[in-house]
This record gives C-alpha cells, sequence and structure tokens, in this order.
C-alpha cells in the first residue's frame, strides 16, 4: 500500500541480469519510491519500516508481453483488477495486454480508453497493444496510425494468424513506417482445424484430433519470410517445437529483426504430462513431446529465445470444465512462472537467477522499447522479495487470478515471493 | 483333529463314508423313483459331482437317469455384496426337456436353504417339471427359508457359525472327505 | 475368480489387464447359452437401473445395451440428445448432476467428443460404461470381436487379422487391435495412406494392397464402416476408387475363400462401398455373430462391474 515512510529491506541478496552472484545487501527506499541506499549494514533510519529479507533474495519486477486481462468484455474470466494481484503475486511488474478483449483494440480510440481503464483498475503499470487487422478478423488492416500515436507498443491478432500472405505482408510494410512491433501467432488455421493437442502418439491413443507441429512451423517460415521481405520487426509468440527454433536461429543468423518467447508451459510440460482428459493442459500451441521441450530448454539458456512469456489466458472453470475437445485452450500464468522457473531450474541449478531476469525482466522490456529495470542507488524501486526457503501452493484458494486454472493446480512449488515493491508501494504476498 | 487357517478341523465323514453315503442316496431314489420318468440336476461345482457318482452307482442296477448341470451364480440373493470374489460363470447344460419329468436336484451341503431357492428359479427357466426333489449328502440344518431335502445320507449338529466343507478328489486335487471346521475362540480376557 | 480387483466402470481397453479380460469374456460363453432358452432372462440385477446415454444416434449399439440389460432383469432407460451437450449454460458437469440425481446403478454412454465418459465416471459413483466416444474407444465391441474370433479360432494365439479402412478415426480399430494384441493375436492394417496413423501403434504392421494381405494369409479380415460424412475429398479421391482399392468384392472373395478367412465387420454396412451385396452372403461371415456375441458380451460386463451406489 502507498505510504510515505522510509523502508528497509535488510540482509537480502540482490540478483541482476549481469551477474550470477548474489550480491548481500540492505536497500533503503524512500517515500517516493526511489532507491536512496544500498548497501550492507546500514543503519536503521529513524521510523523506517524494517523488512527483514534475511535468507531471501531481491529479484528486479519481472515483465511479461503476452497477457490476457480479458477486461473489458469478459470480466467473469478476468479483470484488470485480479490480473494486476496475481501479476504482484508472481513478482511480474509490468505487462503488456492483448487486443482480444471485448471489443478488440483496433482503433486509437480504443487504445485510449484501454489506456484509462488501465490507469483506473490496475495496481501495476500495463501496455496496451493493437490489432494488426480490424477485429482480428483477418480481412482488414486496422488503424495503426493511431495507434502507433497512443503508443501501443506492439501490434497483433492475439491467438489467430493473419491467414492471408498478402494481407500480412500489407501489414508488415505499413507497420514498417511507424517502426511497430509486428507479433505472430504462429498458426495454420488450414492444419490445425479443430486440433485439441499435439498430433502423434497421445492424440491417437485418447482419440482426440491433433494439432500437427507443422501447423506452427510453416507459420514461423511464412511470417519469418514476410518480415525479411518486408524488413518489418518482428516478434514470434510461444515458440513450441524444434524445428521452430531452427527456423529462428537461421533467420536471426541472416540477419533477419526477429525476436521469439517460449511459455513457461512448454519449457517444463511434455504431451506425456495430459491425464484423464484434464483440460487445464489444453494450450495453443499444444504441449509437445520431450525432445521438443528440451530443445527448448536449450534455446531458452543460449539465448536463441530471448522472452520468457507466459500467455496468461484464464478461462473460467466452468469454461474449461467442458469436453476436451471443446474446451477453451489456456490457462492462468501471471502467479506461477517465476516459483515454477525457480522450482524447476533455478534450484537445481539449471540455469541462474540472472538467466531468468534476462529472459523475464530485461529483454522484454527492451522488446517493447523500455529500459531495463535494475535494484541500484537512484532508480525506481521496482522488485520483489523471494524467499527460497518458502513454498508457493497452487491452489483455488490461494490464487489471486479470477479463474483458477491452472496445470500446476494441487503443487506446491519451491520458492514463494514474499512481496513485490513497485515504486513507493509494498505488496506483501500472504 | 487338525487346524486349518485360523480353524480347527474336524473330519466327519471318511473317504468310505462317502462312498456309503452316495449308495444310499442311490438305494433311496432307486426304491422311491421307481417306474418314474427322472433326471438329475447337479448344482456347480460338487453337486454336479454328487449327481453323476450317484447316476454312475444307479447304472450298475439298470437305471440311466440324464444328468444336467445348473450354475445359480445369476440367481443368487447376494449378488451386492460380492467382493473381490468374483463369480466365474459356469455353463449350465441341461441337455433333456424338464416339462413333466421328475427332477432330482443336487447339492453336497444343505444350509440355509437360499442356495436352493435361487436354483430352484434357474430350473423353472428351463421348463416345468412335474415333481422337484433335492437330495444332499449333508443336511447341517439352520435353514432360513422354508426348503427340506428329501434325500439325505449324513445329518450333523453344527452350530452357526462353523463351516461343512465337503472335499471331492474330482474337484479338489484328490482330496477326500466331509470335514466340519470350527472357527478358533479368542480366549475371553 | 479371486483377486480380481472390483472394477467400477469400463471405459477403454487399455487399462484392462489379461485376468479381466479372461474374465469378462469366459464369463460372456455362459451368457450366451442362455439365449437357446425359452426364458431368455435371469434375475441377477432385478431392481438395478441401467440408464443408456446417447449423444450420438446409434441403434445398434443402444438396443444391444438394452437386450442385455433386459436379460439380466434391470430396468433401462433410453435418453438420447440429437444435439451437442455444449449447449450455452450447461456444461458436462450440470449434466452429470442430473444424472446423479436419477440414481442409475449403470450408465452407458456414447459421446462424439473422445473423454466424456471419463469425465462422466470421475463424478458419479454409477458404473459406467463407455459405448464409443470420439475417435477413443469403443471397449465393448472390442471385447465382442475377440469372443467372435475366439469361437472360430479358439487357439487364438498368433493368428492373424487384417483390418481394413478408416484405422485413423476409428474408435473400433483403435480398441479392438489393442485388445487383439493383448490377447496375443497379430493385428495388420490395410487403407489409404491418409486414413492410417503412421508410427502411432509400433504392433501394427501395414499391408498397401491386398495382394500383400492375402499373401499374409490373415484368419480373418476386419472391415470398417467407410464414414461417409466425414469424406470431403480430403481422405481419398471418392467412394468409387475406395471401393475399388479397399472394398470386399466377388475378386478379392475368392482370396478369401483360398486361405479360408473370416470376414468381421462392426456394422452397419455401407453396401457397395466397403463391402458388395455378395460378400455379404459370404458363407464365413461372422457378422451376424457379432451382434448375438455383442449382446452375451454386455451382459458378462453389466455382471462385473460393480457400482459404488450400493447400499450395503
Amino acid at each position: 500500500m502507498p505510504s510515505a515512510t522510509l523502508r528497509l529491506f535488510q540482509n537480502g541478496r540482490i540478483a541482476s541480469a549481469d551477474s550470477k552472484e548474489l550480491v548481500a545487501a540492505d536497500l533503503l527506499v524512500d517515500g517516493t519510491g526511489t532507491i536512496v541506499a544500498v548497501g550492507t549494514g546500514l543503519t536503521v533510519p529513524v521510523g523506517a519500516e524494517v523488512i527483514d529479507c534475511a535468507g531471501s533474495v531481491l529479484v528486479p519486477g519481472m515483465f511479461d508481453v503476452h497477457v490476457h486481462a480479458r477486461e473489458p468484455g469478459q470480466e467473469h474470466k478476468e479483470t484488470l483488477a485480479t490480473c494486476s494481484a496475481a501479476a504482484l503475486r508472481g513478482g511480474v511488474t509490468g505487462v503488456v495486454l492483448m487486443p482480444d478483449t471485448s471489443p478488440p483494440v483496433d482503433t486509437g480510440n480504443l487504445v485510449k480508453s484501454a489506456r484509462d481503464l488501465i490507469a483506473e483498475l490496475s495496481a501495476i503499470p500495463m501496455l496496451q497493444s493493437g490489432c494488426l487487422t480490424k477485429g482480428r478478423e483477418g480481412k482488414e488492416m486496422a488503424g495503426f496510425s493511431g495507434m502507433a500515436s497512443r503508443g501501443v507498443p506492439m501490434l497483433t491478432d492475439a491467438d489467430r494468424a493473419v491467414p492471408c500472405p498478402d494481407l500480412l505482408r500489407r501489414c508488415m510494410e505499413y507497420a514498417r513506417d511507424f517502426d511497430l512491433l509486428v507479433t505472430s501467432h504462429c498458426d495454420t488455421p488450414a492444419l490445425t482445424k479443430a486440433g485439441a493437442i499435439n498430433e502423434g502418439r497421445v492424440s491417437y491413443r485418447f482419440g482426440l484430433p491433433g494439432i500437427p507441429a507443422i501447423s506452427q512451423e510453416i507459420a514461423i517460415d511464412r511470417d519469418i519470410r514476410v518480415a525479411q521481405h518486408t524488413g518489418a520487426k518482428l516478434h514470434l509468440q510461444q515458440i513450441s517445437t524444434e524445428r521452430g527454433l531452427q527456423s529462428v536461429r537461421c533467420a536471426k543468423e541472416a540477419g533477419t529483426l526477429v525476436t521469439c518467447e517460449v511459455s513457461p508451459h512448454h519449457l517444463v510440460l511434455t504431451e506425456q504430462d495430459i491425464r484423464d482428459y484434464n483440460t487445464h493442459f489444453k494450450f495453443n500451441p499444444p504441449l509437445r513431446p520431450l525432445a521438443d521441450v528440451e530443445a527448448l530448454v536449450a534455446g531458452f539458456i543460449d539465448g536463441s529465445i530471448e522472452v520468457l512469456a507466459c500467455d496468461h489466458a484464464p478461462h473460467t472453470e466452468f469454461e474449461k470444465s467442458s469436453e476436451f475437445g471443446t474446451a477453451p485452450f489456456g490457462a492462468a500464468g501471471l502467479e506461477t512462472t517465476v516459483p515454477l522457473m525457480f522450482d524447476r531450474f533455478i534450484r537445481k541449478g539449471v540455469f541462474g537467477w540472472d538467466l531468468l531476469i534476462e529472459r523475464y525482466s530485461a529483454a522484454p522490456r527492451r522488446l517493447v522499447g523500455l529500459a531495463p529495470v535494475a535494484i541500484a542507488e537512484g532508480a525506481r524501486a521496482e522488485f520483489f522479495v523471494f524467499d527460497p526457503e518458502g513454498e508457493t501452493p497452487v491452489t483455488r484458494e490461494t490464487m489471486k487470478t479470477k479463474s483458477p486454472v491452472s496445470p500446476f493446480l494441487g503443487e506446491t512449488l519451491a520458492g514463494k515471493v514474499r512481496g513485490t515493491a513497485l515504486g513507493a508501494a509494498w505488496h506483501p504476498q500472504g | 483333529m487338525s487346524e486349518s487357517g485360523d480353524n480347527v478341523r474336524e473330519a466327519i465323514l471318511s473317504p468310505e463314508e462317502i462312498s456309503a453315503g452316495v449308495a444310499d442316496l442311490a438305494r433311496q431314489i432307486a426304491y422311491r423313483c421307481a417306474g418314474d420318468e427322472v433326471a438329475f440336476v447337479g448344482i456347480y461345482t460338487r453337486g454336479v459331482t454328487l449327481a453323476s457318482r450317484v447316476a454312475e452307482a444307479l447304472k450298475g442296477q439298470g437305471l440311466h437317469y440324464p444328468l444336467g448341470t445348473l450354475d445359480i451364480s445369476l440367481y443368487r440373493d447376494d449378488f451386492d455384496n460380492r467382493g473381490s470374489d468374483l463369480p466365474t460363470l459356469e455353463s449350465s447344460d441341461i441337455p433333456f426337456g424338464l416339462d413333466g419329468i421328475r427332477v432330482i436336484l443336487f447339492d453336497e451341503v444343505i444350509f440355509t436353504g437360499r442356495t436352493i431357492r435361487a436354483a430352484l428359479d434357474g430350473l423353472m427357466d428351463y421348463g416345468r417339471p412335474a415333481k422337484i426333489e433335492l437330495a444332499v449328502l449333508v443336511d447341517r440344518g439352520h435353514r432360513e427359508i422354508p426348503i427340506q431335502p428329501d434325500y439325505v445320507a449324513k445329518r450333523i449338529g453344527t452350530t452357526r457359525d462353523q463351516y461343512v466343507k465337503v472335499r471331492f478328489r474330482e474337484d479338489d486335487g484328490g482330496e477326500e472327505g466331509v470335514f466340519l471346521e470350527t472357527p478358533r475362540k479368542v480366549p475371553a480376557a | 475368480m479371486r483377486d480380481l480387483k472390483p472394477r467400477k466402470d469400463l471405459l477403454d481397453i487399455e487399462g484392462l489387464e489379461l485376468p479381466e479380460i479372461e474374465y469378462v469374456l469366459s464369463n460372456a460363453v455362459p451368457f450366451k447359452q442362455l439365449f437357446q432358452r425359452s426364458v431368455k432372462k435371469v434375475p441377477t440385477l432385478r431392481g438395478k437401473t441401467v440408464l443408456n446415454l446417447f449423444y450420438e444416434p446409434s441403434t445398434r449399439t443402444s438396443s444391444s445395451f438394452e437386450v442385455a440389460a433386459n436379460r439380466m432383469s434391470a430396468d433401462v432407460t433410453n435418453f438420447t440428445v440429437s444435439s451437442s451437450s455444449v449447449v450455452k449454460g450447461e456444461s458436462l458437469l450440470d449434466t452429470i448432476e442430473t444424472l446423479q440425481a436419477m440414481r442409475s446403478d449403470y450408465i452407458v454412454i456414447r459421446h462424439q467428443a473422445a473423454g466424456v465418459p471419463d469425465i462422466v465416471a470421475k463424478h458419479t459413483g454409477a458404473s459406467v460404461i463407455n459405448a464409443g466416444d470420439g475417435y477413443h474407444a469403443h471397449p465393448t465391441q472390442a471385447l465382442l470381436d475377440a469372443m467372435t474370433f475366439r469361437e472360430v479360432c479358439p487357439d487364438y494365439q498368433g493368428r492373424k487379422m487384417v483390418i481394413v479402412g478408416d484405422v485413423l478415426h476409428s474408435r473400433v480399430a483403435r480398441s479392438t487391435s489393442t485388445l487383439f494384441h493383448k490377447l496375443g493375436i497379430e493385428v495388420g492394417v490395410l487403407g489409404p495412406g491418409t486414413l492410417i496413423p503412421a508410427g502411432r501403434h509400433e504392433f501394427i504392421r501395414r499391408f498397401r494392397s491386398w495382394d500383400e494381405v492375402f499373401d499374409w494369409k490373415p484368419d480373418a479380415v476386419y472391415l470398417l464402416r467407410v464414414q461417409l460424412e466425414r469424406q470431403e475429398g480430403m481422405f481419398f479421391p471418392s467412394i468409387a476408387e475406395y471401393h475399388k482399392m479397399y472394398g470386399m468384392n466377388t475378386e478379392r472373395l475368392v482370396r478369401m475363400r483360398q486361405i479360408g478367412a473370416y470376414l468381421m465387420h462392426p456394422g452397419p454396412v455401407n453396401r457397395g462401398v466397403e463391402i458388395t451385396d455378395e460378400a455379404m452372403r459370404y458363407e464365413r461371415s461372422l457378422i451376424s455373430t457379432q451382434v448375438e456375441n455383442g449382446i452375451a458380451v454386455r451382459m458378462a460386463v453389466l455382471h462385473w462391474l460393480k457400482p459404488e451406489t450400493d447400499t450395503d
């Protein structure tokens, strides 16, 4: 809660994108939300609130470029308030909102009204992205100049690929003049059809219609080629296969302006984890075989994939309780991503906090033209306190999102975000 | 007296006494059924064995009675109480018409009478005999329904919690005899 | 049979243990013998209720279950839902709650979406029998196929069967081939490359022509029904071409006779598509035996499953 007092974060260890080492230090934040002192053994100023961070890590706030907040239009799934509460529980201090609200954000005026709503209702900064095509219908170009003047960080049809390569080409050519980032959901609808899970042994065993890997891979190849042809800046969402990743690597070697992201569930779950027709494991792109997951983790570490983004896509438990084939794709992710990455990778030494901060805090901010945040004297406070000995239970009761739908439901993840500092505000997590 | 699991086991009929019992049943049947059209139906498993032994004995006297078999699992009244001991069904085989004939049903032991009740229901789904009678090797009492045997080789007094186990060499890996098993009493504290 | 774990539901073949399969198949034999009696009914399930819940029309399967339940003296309610369950506002769980209130002991369910019987089973104490869900499973069909095959080939282990047609979209092919594999019967498939799941069933051999099939000398040929409604010119060029390439015709019937192969089909048949009129009269056709055995197997399944609705 905002307050005018001084706050001393005592005996923590500071993590950064630049160093594997954690630096032991106290941190003093003043009433304006500025970090005024960093150092060991800082004296406690009179009247300061002391937060004991012994054993905990202070981590720069995360930034998620792939979030569906559902408001306006689908407030039964999620609202800006519940979405930002979930973000704070997960150590996320900034997000990019997808434009697939009702109505879809496809004009400058709608961007403006989305920004007004965010200012009123969200506890964290949120950037509103805009549609590539009017109404996300893939037929006509949306109003880029109006949206650019309202500061959209990217254009995307969110969960829909632009089906016509000619229209995509024109969108990229037009976006280039505004220096706008084009973000693609990589999918070939004619191949995906009514698919529900990855096409292969598992889909055959379950008797469910499959989504072939080539559905995403062809779209990646197409979008890269169009970007090369037009010179537009391209960001690819949710790479999920080894072949798709290879295409991205080749494009980068050829000097293409392309970046890509991976979702946490594609780094830790395989299609084999789908059990009992549990729709909480239904994603698009779908969970893939182990070989793909291993390739993605390798690409995440070597930097071929520069951004981690959770695709926070809440749907109500009721909506998810239908048959697997007809249930909507996606789950909530904002509050589980950091503990999940700690539980599955950092704790086991697969990579360190530095890599996670680079992929989930620094690189995503750079992608949308923001400066990375650091924990340093003179900087604005934007960090969270993470207790590696704590636990994050993933339950309907503990989740802050309005739709507690997650493949990790019922698990207790190692580590816990104890609280998130954002400017002068300190949001302790129960 | 020997011990079997938690039960105290006592032999009550020797193999020789069983043979005598079978002969006795054959004698009674031959005497009372003289001149009638008779067929035997044995209840799975040991009722079938008993019926075939009695039929064999009667062949020696020139009496040839056809033999059928009946599995009563589908007619039992305790279907809901089946536990992990799932009933394996046998093929009931009654290769003759029952209408108008005298049928003798065989079971090795009569206890509560419920098995015979189920057998009667099953039998009547095959036809309408003129008469149905019941032959058993052992009657141990404790009837729960009004059904009584017509031919009995041996009557023994038992308590409700005892078990009477008939062992036929054809069905029980060569073992032959009738045993009374009494649950071991836990001494009063 | 001792030490078989009581089972509440029959959802697919993969989850079945061999002793359970043997148990059901051997019990089906005495059930079939009941059909010879003038009184075909037994009182085993007197007072029990069976709900036949069909979200996809199938007169055959639903009648087969109805006859099976009637012959065991159960009360049967038929409930056919023509539209999809995804009616706005009512979720599958809402439907299940309604079903719970009906207090059925057994729910026989057919649904166009794979996995629905699993979900229903998880939320009800009634025994759920999957009567076909999407492309997923049709376990009682597999059991009746196995019973039929074993009647004509009592020494069934090492024998061979070829499944012909749309294996990719067939729950029958999936369940039957899995069961036959478990029983030690070799399975092959014949069909266009678009309808054969490549590399997803390592134990199944693939044939590309009838010549290859007959060279292998299968004991039975199992024709799948061609789903005409699924044909959009996407999987093969025309019905005529399918018939020419994969149908059972006069010439192939001659080869069938030469090797003494039996003919099976899950029904209903498309005459002139996967089978000709002449082939329907083939002396080694087991198609009507499959129908009869379907009732016996379903009785054995009802007898085997143990609902958790009992009040003992």
